[in-house]
């Protein structure tokens, strides 16, 4: 049988020696720390929301950013011929990364909502419970933490306890200081959007147990992401006609907008490598610092805290740590020998299940290219420059929205987004040549 | 400690296992669970961003 195996006895080339796996999974961590940091920026433009922008406006002009990013990125990286010839090799995937955009777009909305009725600061770590959730699917769907021993699986379970409790904490800080219906409806969108995005990451691994590159999934999971979100934004904006007056009203932030989905998409598909070389068990959890990210960017650089009272701000701040603690807990309870043979079997799952190439699985898993790298066409330099006009065009109509900003702290902030991203392309590079 | 991955089956032996041949992808894709699972939880979020709203 062609198939991969856990058994060391079984014939045929090794897989993977003990250094590769360690090299790939500190490669798996740099890049989760890299998407904590450039998701957590990404949310900072919703602050917008407070200037009287629709909700599902922003989110759908967040979704044509990260549109624009994700094909304009995987584009330059990898060229629209690898991306084709990736899907050829398991084009069911493409069904998984549609409903993974659409997961994705309605999760986005909600956050709005949430961030509208409860801060940033407050909303972020509320929906960073779909770490759980993305732990539970990994667990049950994908055998990650089998054979983990006692260790690990203290470490997650009493990770997610504190997250649990930190959770609590910012909840009832939160409420303190909101009105209790709109505090209700601010905590049930946070979760709604946690478990939104925990079953995101069910796509995600199963795409990457299959050999998929990140680059070449996003581009699909885009289609379904647009595609939600301008169906969202015609039922809940009132159709085409309205749709089009809002946005041409949002001109002046439009660009704004546009950037937060495209730094959203440099978070993610850090977030996808991560999920690819350590796991959703681990991946999501280590790139849900975004938290502190955005606790940074909400209290420093907006100053939300201010007219807070103080046992309120110590609420926030302590279970904001609380949860920062329990994800490190989960983070670096890294995955040993017994628990990779575990994936190799979950990826085995996929192989005989819908008859993909087992050299694309493995070569997948090895984190190198089945196929030798494809030159760039025409094609890749027309979406570049396409998306690189957007940007242009609604650069030079932007205007800096109304909103008070510390700009020294936005400056240090954006820096050490910068020094993760030169940090983790550099490591991709190095050890998988972003495959 | 290595990890093995079996080679590939030859194309001969492929065509004659009856499962190969009775791959049925659209089968394949709703008989999985992880198919369900997020479509179930994208319809429950669909209705809470209708409440929410």
């Amino acid at each position: 049988m062609g198939q991969l195996s856990s058994s060391a006895a079984a014939s045929g080339a090794p897989l993977l020696a003990p250094g590769r796996v360690r090299a790939l999974q500190r490669v798996g961590v740099l890049c989760g720390i890299a998407a904590g940091a450039w998701l957590g920026a990404a949310e900072v433009p919703t602050k917008l929301v407070t200037t009287g922008i629709s909700p599902v406006l922003i989110s759908f002009l967040m979704v044509a950013g990260v549109f624009l990013g994700r094909w304009s990125l995987p584009a330059i990286v990898r060229g629209t011929s690898g991306i084709r010839a990736d899907i050829a090799e398991a084009p069911h995937l493409v069904i998984w990364a549609i409903i993974a955009g659409c997961l994705w777009s309605v999760a986005n909305t909600l956050t709005i909502f949430a961030i509208r009725d409860l801060g940033l600061s407050v909303a972020f770590p509320l929906w960073n419970t779909n770490a759980l959730i993305g732990i539970v699917w990994g667990v049950l769907f994908f055998r990650e933490l089998h054979h983990a021993g006692w260790r690990r699986w203290s470490a997650v379970c009493g990770g997610a306890l504190i997250m649990f409790l930190g959770g609590m904490l910012l909840a009832r800080a939160s409420s303190s200081q909101i009105a209790s219906h709109v505090a209700s409806r601010g905590i049930a969108a946070a979760l709604g959007a946690g478990v939104l995005w925990g079953t995101m990451y069910i796509p995600y691994r199963k795409a990457y147990l299959s050999g998929m590159n990140p680059l070449s999934f996003v581009s699909f999971f885009t289609i379904g992401e647009l595609g939600m979100m301008t169906a969202l934004a015609l039922a809940y904006i009132g159709g085409p006609r309205s749709l089009y007056r809002q946005v041409t009203a949002a001109q002046n932030v439009l660009f704004w907008l546009l950037a937060a989905g495209f730094v959203w998409v440099i978070g993610d598909i850090f977030q996808q490598y991560a999920v690819k070389y350590v796991g959703v068990s681990r991946g999501i959890p280590i790139s849900n610092s975004n938290q502190l990210w955005g606790l940074l960017w909400g209290a420093v650089a907006f100053g939300e805290f201010r007219g807070w009272q103080h046992g309120a701000v110590a609420g926030a701040v302590w279970g904001s740590l609380l949860m920062a603690l329990g994800l490190a807990a989960i983070s670096f309870s890294v995955a040993d020998n017994s628990e990779y043979l575990k994936w190799m079997e979950a990826a085995e799952r996929e192989h005989r299940r819908y008859g993909i190439d087992i050299e694309f699985v493995r070569s997948g898993m090895e984190g190198r290219a089945s196929t030798p790298q494809q030159r760039r066409t025409w094609l890749d330099w027309l979406l570049v420059a396409a998306a690189t006009a957007a940007f242009v065009w609604t650069g030079a109509r932007a205007h800096w929205p109304s909103i008070a900003l510390d700009g020294a702290s936005a400056i240090v902030l954006l820096a050490l987004c910068l020094l993760l991203l030169a940090a983790s392309v550099a490591a991709l590079w190095k050890v998988t040549r972003f495959n | 400690m290595y990890y093995y991955l079996r080679p590939a089956m030859d194309k001969e032996e492929a065509i004659k296992r009856p499962e190969t041949q009775a791959i049925n992808w659209l089968a394949s894709v709703t008989g999985d669970v992880h198919f369900w699972v997020p479509t179930v939880v994208l319809i429950g979020g669909l209705l809470l961003l209708r409440w929410v709203s």
